[in-house]
């Protein structure tokens, strides 16, 4: 039993716990902050709507980056963002950014969908712009990057550095994009070494540095030396430098984690996006679209290739970066095999959008489930 | 085959040490007749103060210290409410929990994803060459051998010194130590600092070894698994590093299956350790399995002097 006042106590204590916790917690999640205000009043403004902390180094510190570059680049631009918004509470945070007189709403991440098209319906006169969706409207476009480019140029130099012929790929969860993403760094090392194969472990989440160190650890102990992954922390690249293997960084240049692990890794750059986006909408030129660029405009780009490179593959992934720039080569082109032998592209042919979109089905050589749902 | 096993070991050693210093606290302080669920909150406070030090100062070690000691500091409130003001133990270890991960959540916000030194494996000369075993146990950070030898040291000071007869007492029968002078005040009070001290250990060894980097919520429910982990030890810290490491070793099981073409839920396997919490948690509730897993008889019973028939 309990007595009256060892509760009384005992529930102030808690309440107190919770009130001051409770303000730490509330101060902390999600919070706003005005970049610039400009003197000019012919201006535009624009608002992000951000998944993670600015500081994640990841997903949300790339899109971070190509907001800091368009309002660098664009004199009449006003930027505005919040950070660490729940897809659940996305409504509320997008009316917030319209009342704070936003013209162009970004909202990046993928189960900010529905809440983007509803918010399009709401507010007519404004421009929204969805990343990693497909869904669209008069004024909701939307809009990606050609991710699986520069995965394609960092699976050549994994093929060509691997001694065990074994690569591990750290995953968050078996959709086209993530399938898509380790098919071409397969597709590549395959390239250089006909027999490398990729094992593939899911973690089942986007953020969980936890899940990847050990799901990383499993790898290596399995004898795999070049460690790729699609997930959003830095873990990988540390793991893989703690135990003396290789590894690709993921959305901005992570060789500060592994000065010797750190072959290369994908980058992206949303600023040329944004920046070909806020002009439309300054200009009235904008109409609803989806974007899909990749190494022809610019949005994507391989980190620093690190001294472990051999010079030969170097020359080899810079010319191969040079041919997809100028769409001459694209790595998804057939004849283009399945791991059960059916015949996904026809030879000679490139896969269409569509075919990359829905990709659920793994090349020869990769090791792992593939669970579909 | 062999070095598969090993391997596997070491790995599920490492990720259940963290699990480990937090239960060895909680041990104690649950020993004295205190029930503190605030581990998740002292082990997140740990593991920012000792990111936090380590990258100011540039010294893990430093970091280690501090950690604990904040572990330790928060820790006084809980002692502060369930000691002398006698308070309900079980609200004031929420609060603590609460106040522990935002208070924390809060001041770690400019730090998120910056990079502090870390600490290194230590690889034990001779002892790490042994086949099997020297894979396993001597190839650790400094925190988990720590966590190794403490099991061993409070076991025995528990079950074969004055001092863990007096812990022991004061935990089981606080009313017959009281009679025999012993200040039970005061014995609770340092086995509370002592839990605190651990979990901000763990907390460190989180943020300097496990994942060398401060993330909001990074102690992801550990601290609830560690008071699993004191029941499923059953309050005896010699038994615990064996719990810790079958915790340890069903974490990372999902990702074991995956690669020797297991086709099982992993989604399903990673909730083990979170449904062995909840079902210890339900059976530590009922006084009747309490007295049947032999937890100490008065845990969760604030020592009122004279006041004893209030809790029968």
């Amino acid at each position: 039993m309990v007595n009256r006042r060892e509760f009384l106590v005992g529930g102030l204590s808690l309440a107190a716990g919770l009130a001051i916790g409770g303000a730490a917690v509330a101060s902390l999640k999600p919070t706003e902050e005005v970049v610039t205000t400009p003197q000019e009043k012919e201006y535009l403004k624009a608002g992000w709507i951000y998944v993670g902390p600015v500081g994640d180094k990841g997903w949300t510190y790339a899109h971070d980056l190509g907001r800091k570059y368009a309002e660098e680049r664009l004199d009449f631009l006003e930027t505005i963002y919040i950070e660490s918004v729940q897809e659940k509470d996305a409504d509320r945070y997008i009316d917030e950014l319209v009342e704070e007189g936003c013209d162009v709403i970004f909202t990046t991440s993928y189960g900010y969908m529905d809440a983007t098209i509803e918010a399009g319906k709401r507010y007519p006169d404004r421009i929204f712009m969805h990343c990693s969706g497909f869904k669209r409207s008069e004024n909701v476009g939307t809009y990606f990057i050609r991710m699986y480019q520069p995965y394609y140029l960092n699976g050549l130099i994994a093929g060509a550095v691997t001694k065990s012929n074994k690569l591990g790929y750290v995953a968050a969860f078996p959709i086209p994009e993530v399938v898509r993403h380790i098919n071409a760094f397969h597709l590549g090392a395959r390239e250089m070494n006909p027999d490398v194969e990729t094992y593939v472990v899911w973690i089942y989440s986007w953020f969980d540095p936890d899940a990847a160190r050990s799901a990383a650890e499993t790898l290596i102990g399995q004898g795999i030396d070049v460690l790729a992954f699609t997930e959003d922390t830095s873990t990988v690249v540390e793991v893989a430098e703690e135990n003396g293997v290789f590894s690709f960084g993921h959305y901005t240049d992570m060789s500060m984690y592994g000065p010797n692990a750190h072959l290369s890794g994908q980058i992206a750059n949303w600023g040329v996006i944004y920046e070909d986006v806020l002009i439309r909408a300054y200009t009235g030129v904008w109409y609803s679209k989806d974007y899909w660029w990749g190494f022809a405009e610019g949005a994507v780009d391989i980190a620093p290739m690190n001294k472990y490179v051999p010079s030969d593959v170097k020359a080899l992934v810079e010319e191969r970066k040079a041919l997809m720039a100028e769409w001459t080569f694209e790595p998804f082109t057939g004849p283009i095999y399945d791991r059960d032998g059916n015949l996904q592209v026809p030879d000679g042919e490139r896969a269409s959008h569509d075919h990359l979109w829905n990709m659920m089905y793994f090349l020869p050589g990769i090791v792992g489930e593939l669970p579909t749902t | 085959m062999f070095e598969d096993i090993a391997l596997f070991l070491e790995v599920s050693l490492s990720a259940g040490s963290v699990l480990l210093l937090a239960a060895l606290g909680e041990i104690v302080a649950e020993r004295s007749g205190i029930l503190n669920l605030g581990v998740e909150g002292m082990m997140s406070t740990g593991a920012l103060a000792a990111f936090y030090i380590s990258l100011m100062t540039q010294n893990p070690y430093l970091g280690i210290i501090v950690g604990g000691l904040s572990g330790l500091l928060l820790s006084l409130a809980h002692a502060f409410t369930s000691v002398t003001l006698k308070a309900n133990q079980i609200l004031s270890g929420l609060g603590l929990a609460i106040l522990g991960i935002g208070l924390s959540g809060f001041f770690g916000k400019p730090v998120i994803g910056m990079i502090a030194p870390s600490l290194d494996i230590i690889a034990i000369p001779l002892l790490s060459d042994i086949p099997f075993v020297g894979v396993i146990l001597f190839r650790q950070d400094i925190l988990t051998y720590f966590s190794l030898i403490s099991a061993l040291v409070l076991g025995y000071i528990i079950y074969y010194t004055k001092l863990g007869l007096v812990l022991r007492t004061v935990g089981e029968n606080p009313e017959a130590a009281d009679y025999m002078g012993i200040n039970v005040d005061l014995v609770r009070y340092i086995a509370i600092m002592i839990g605190g001290l651990f979990a901000g250990l763990a907390g460190a060894q989180l943020s300097l070894v496990h994942l060398p980097t401060w993330i909001e919520n990074m102690t992801a429910g550990r601290g609830w698994i560690a008071l699993a982990l004191v029941i499923f030890s059953l309050w005896n810290p010699m038994l615990a590093p064996f719990a810790s490491t079958f915790f340890g070793a069903l974490s990372i099981l999902p990702y074991y299956l995956q690669i020797f073409g297991f086709r099982v839920g992993t989604g399903l396997l990673a909730t083990i350790p979170y449904l062995g919490t909840v079902l210890s948690m339900t059976l530590i509730s009922m006084s009747r399995f309490r007295k049947y897993l032999g937890a100490p008889a008065a845990l969760a019973r604030p020592y009122i002097r004279g006041e004893k028939e209030l809790y029968k």
